[in-house]
């Protein structure tokens, strides 16, 4: 609290949540950005019927730490050992009222406080075990079984988390038995917003490791695949693949066109792991690290090759084959006009 | 193991502040939070400034396997990663250049990346790939142990402001136009390079530091420099390729410099700096240095003498003077040109600014002592000279401190500080 001086010293009045003012010294209360910009702006806190409102997250205990805080600071003169020293103690509170103070300093915009006290909570979470942090911070421990199992999730080398890891690999086996039966799509699907063209650049980098292209089920492709209109073929094969395959390679289509120049996408399909992640692709749900068998995955297998190998051709006198042999192809034939739009007709 | 009697705040704080924490744990802390609870589990998949270095894995004995495990743990953060990446600081020794980098690279490109530090491996060095040329909003670009090679559409980094390259494997022009095509560059460091000629044109330029070998440096278009940083290296056959340079080298390298502040001067720079000087031009004034250190001045050569002088006497606002000396006693006992101080000396110069000189490594030669002589006569405002005498001066010190006494002081508040060696 303020002690009234005699001498002219000119207060600002602040006003908490909790409806209490109070006046502080001018040059302590500007020293928080957020009220130096009140005061600038729109004149207020001059007298304690015009208060500054703080935001929501200063409670009045708060506030008295952070004016200490300022007051300190805003001293001219202090070394910056002194001012370090000064921080050093001023941090050691509990948990609780860390917490507090960076949520109410973020919310005046006095970033160095903001700093400090994060730089104080990190030093408490380095180094602990879960269960310790848990317990400091009382955070609810809600995670399911299978998501702690979650081998993506723990980048850690606990030899816990490898044991965890075979019983989980053991737990989604079971699962993808169950979906087989009941056909639910499983509940947790991740949200992977990439396109379709960085994830053959990934895969072309060399990693083919199935799990990483588990969860590249990108909710685009799906509209896409049901919005393709239906070919007819004369071909018997599973037609869901069919369908995939060829919404696949017009996509691809699509992605080629707009950057013309570049062969790399023809040679990306050619890699051999484009396969395996072609396979990976399944239609109803979203994990899919095996399920296809052997011959299906041979028949994409040459639908991929013979597809790269068009690519690589040039494409006027592709266009011109296409055109002449028709309906033998299974490919929509797609036309380019001069500045690369497309247009798609059936032959 | 839920304590239920206290409340779970901190998962309240907003996700900036959470971020702002969770920047300060090494990355690996910071992943790990996400099995801490269901809120927690997505929190750091958004952070924006990344450093990754070799503690982020457990370390074995055997390297392959280290290497193995960063990789896939980068890897894998990356590909969980959410939102933009601003920072990214990649420093290892276990990883050698590697398309796994490349992989990282490319994707970073794509992720807005502003400051990107690499170091990688020692024995084999990295070459970049030409996604690192496709970053254009870098702002701050730090290379070690690197091969740069950019693509001939490469026209540079429009938004970069700070470059340090440290054994970098480039071609002179390719940094020159790498120079050139920056034109935002504010601080410029270059290390151990060798045989470089450069030719710099930076026009916002304000830091430079210099390391290596350098053939020939041109600072042609550096109007804002304030800090410059040489430290020259030479070995003795460069020395006399140096004598068929042309020019005066103190003109190219100092000559466009008005805005100066500090300079630093290291081993060789003195030597480098008299090569091709003429007593007589009409030299710039630096209006506003105020700190010369010079490191390694040779008082027996005599140009490097006068660069040294035509430095302080062109800093009229100079408040301090660090030089060290590399003489050697024995051998400069006899000097010759000792009367250059009586009669071409210019004269009728003061510092009027200067308050305090360190002179290190002072082995005695008559030209150090001229020289000290010389600043104490022109500087009224002296307060302090700290004279360090070198290791291997063992009985003329007393000497020197008899004949420093002698010299006559402009400046009456000027205390002679002679310390002793720490034993």
């Amino acid at each position: 609290m303020a002690i009234v001086r005699p001498e002219m010293k000119s207060y600002i009045w602040l006003q908490t949540t909790d409806g209490s003012i109070q006046q502080v010294e001018e040059e302590v209360a500007m020293f928080c950005p957020m009220i130096c910009r009140e005061v600038l702006q729109s004149g207020m806190g001059s007298s304690k019927n015009f208060a500054i409102k703080l935001p929501q997250r200063v409670n009045p205990a708060v506030l008295g730490l952070i004016l200490e805080y300022c007051r300190f600071h805003q001293l001219p003169g202090h070394s910056n050992k002194e001012l370090k020293t000064y921080d050093e103690k001023f941090i050691r509170l509990d948990t609780k009222s860390l917490c507090e103070l960076t949520s109410a300093a973020d919310s005046l915009q006095l970033r160095p406080l903001v700093d400090l006290t994060s730089r104080a909570l990190a030093r408490i979470i380095e180094g602990k075990t879960p269960e310790e942090i848990r317990e400091t911070f009382h955070l609810p421990d809600d995670l399911t079984e299978e998501e702690k199992l979650e081998p993506l999730r723990n980048m850690t080398d606990d030899p816990r988390i490898r044991l965890l890891n075979r019983l989980y690999a053991r737990k989604r086996k079971e699962l993808k038995e169950r979906e087989k039966v009941k056909n639910v799509e499983v509940a947790e699907e991740r949200m992977d917003k990439r396109s379709v063209d960085d994830l053959l650049s990934f895969i072309n980098g060399g990693d083919g490791d199935s799990k990483c292209v588990r969860t590249t089920k990108n909710k685009k492709k799906n509209r896409r695949r049901k919005d393709q209109p239906r070919n007819t073929t004369s071909n018997n094969e599973n037609e869901n693949r069919e369908k995939d395959v060829d919404s696949l390679k017009s996509e691809c289509h699509n992605g080629e066109i707009e950057d013309v120049s570049s062969s790399s996408r023809a040679s990306m399909l050619q890699d051999s792991s484009s396969a395996a992640f072609l396979s990976n692709l399944d239609f109803d749900d979203a994990d899919t690290d095996d399920g296809l068998d052997p011959a299906l995955k041979e028949e994409i297998d040459r639908e991929v090759e013979d597809f790269a190998r068009r690519l690589n051709s040039v494409w006027p006198e592709r266009l011109q084959e296409i055109l002449s042999l028709g309906q033998e192809r299974r490919l929509l034939p797609i036309s380019i006009h001069g500045n690369s739009s497309v247009a798609r007709y059936t032959a | 193991m839920a304590n239920s009697s206290g409340q779970d705040i901190v998962s309240d704080l907003p996700q900036s502040i959470i971020e702002i924490i969770l920047t300060k744990l090494p990355i690996r802390d910071a992943v790990r939070t996400s099995i801490l609870s269901s809120r927690w589990r997505y929190k750091w998949a958004t952070l924006t400034q990344l450093v990754f270095d070799d503690n982020c894995v457990s370390q074995f004995n055997d390297r392959t396997a280290t290497e193995n495990k960063l990789v896939k743990f980068i890897t894998r953060f990356l590909f969980l990663h959410e939102g933009p990446i601003h920072k990214f600081t990649l420093s290892t020794y276990y990883l050698q250049s590697s398309p796994d980098i490349d992989q990282w690279l490319l994707f970073l490109s794509r992720k807005g990346i502003k400051e990107l530090v690499l170091e990688v491996g020692e024995d084999e060095w990295f070459r970049a790939p030409s996604c690192l040329f496709a970053c254009l909003k870098l702002t701050s670009l730090e290379l070690l142990r690197c091969e740069l090679d950019p693509p001939p559409e490469f026209r540079g980094f429009s938004c970069l402001k700070y470059l340090n390259l440290q054994q970098v494997l480039v071609a002179p022009e390719v940094i020159e136009n790498l120079i050139s095509g920056c034109p935002l560059l504010e601080s410029l460091t270059l290390s151990y390079f060798d045989s470089l000629a450069l030719t710099v044109r930076a026009p916002n330029l304000k830091y430079l530091k210099l390391e290596g070998e350098f053939k020939d440096i041109c600072l042609e278009y550096t109007p804002l420099l304030v800090v410059i940083s040489v430290a020259m290296y030479m070995t003795d056959d460069k020395t006399e390729h140096f004598e068929q340079s042309s020019g005066c080298n103190f003109d190219k390298f100092l000559g466009g410099v008005p805005c100066l502040e500090k300079l630093t001067g290291q081993i060789y720079f003195t030597k480098y700096m008299s090569i091709g000087y003429e007593l007589g031009k009409v030299p710039l004034t630096y209006d506003h240095l105020k700190l010369i250190q010079l490191y390694q001045v040779s008082f027996e050569d005599m140009k490097e003498i006068l660069v040294v002088l035509r430095l302080i006497l062109s800093s009229p606002n100079l408040q301090e003077l660090q030089i060290s000396s590399s003489s050697n006693a024995i051998a400069a006992s006899e000097a010759s040109d000792l009367n250059f101080w009586e009669t071409d000396c210019p004269t009728g110069f003061t510092l009027k600014k200067l308050k305090t000189v360190k002179m290190s490594d002072l082995s005695g030669v008559p030209h150090e002592m001229e020289f000290l002589k010389f600043l104490l006569k022109n500087s009224p405002v002296l307060e302090v000279m700290s004279i360090l005498p070198g290791i291997y001066v063992s009985c003329g010190k007393l000497n020197v401190v008899i004949e420093l006494l002698r010299f006559r002081r402009a400046s009456a508040k000027a205390e002679i500080i002679f310390i002793r060696d720490q034993m």
